[in-house]
């Protein structure tokens, strides 16, 4: 499996995959701190998808997905994780702003 | 396999992560379960039970494995001290280099740069 280089690709592929099948997907993380490397897994055992970082920034990310996917998993793959991400409200507002400083 | 309860697993998983530092790696899985057998799945199906899921954490080290389950009412402090025990250990990643922030900033600029709206 090779790994996915973009990591919105990664958590939306990874969301889809569960939701897929929330009985058999499971997210693996593992950490290697000789090395400094960080590898995030999700599968279902037929599909495989793979992240691999060094870098600290990623780890701030991996904490939202690690939040969506507690929230899918603890209270059902149709819980809301929008609340969680928080990721599109704050990018939705400037663009708001912008609009109407237009007109 | 141990199956604890949520807070010694955090300290478990915190030492794990201690004794990791010079050579080894950690694994941490999550993943959705009902912590019961099929059999008994299959028999609460038939008899119209709602089967109740719980998110399954497991950890290892290689050497040892740790376990804990977490349910709807109490995922969120948890994940809370999770996130605290991950950023506390997961020193060894690099910190970000700052290229692209001069570039974002010239374009906040020109973008404040712009006329300023006419009064009428």
């Amino acid at each position: 499996m090779v790994y996915i280089s973009s990591w919105d690709e990664f958590v939306e592929r990874s969301v889809q995959l569960f939701r897929a099948d929330p009985d058999s997907t499971r997210y693996v993380m593992k950490y290697r701190h000789c090395d400094g490397k960080l590898v995030l897994k999700v599968t279902d055992n037929r599909e495989c998808l793979k992240f691999k970082t060094d870098q600290a920034q990623d780890a701030k990310k991996m904490e939202k997905l690690n939040n969506i996917f507690f929230t899918l998993m603890a209270r059902g793959p149709e819980a809301d994780v929008a609340e969680v991400t928080g990721k599109e409200q704050i990018d939705a507002q400037p663009t708001k702003k912008g609009r109407g400083r237009k007109q | 396999m141990v199956l604890l309860q949520p807070d010694p697993f955090l300290n478990e998983l915190t030492s794990m992560f201690e004794r990791s530092t010079e050579k080894g790696s950690v694994w941490v899985t999550l993943k959705r379960s009902s912590l019961k057998s099929k059999v008994k799945r299959n028999k609460m199906t038939t008899a119209g039970e709602a089967i109740e899921y719980r998110c399954l954490i497991r950890a290892t080290d290689g050497k040892k494995t740790i376990s804990t389950s977490v349910g709807a009412k109490d995922h969120q402090r948890f994940q809370a001290s999770y996130a605290t025990i991950l950023k506390a250990h997961m020193t060894a990643l690099k910190k970000r280099e700052r290229k692209d922030k001069k570039k974002s900033a010239e374009g906040d600029k020109k973008e404040g740069g712009v006329k300023k709206p006419k009064r009428v």
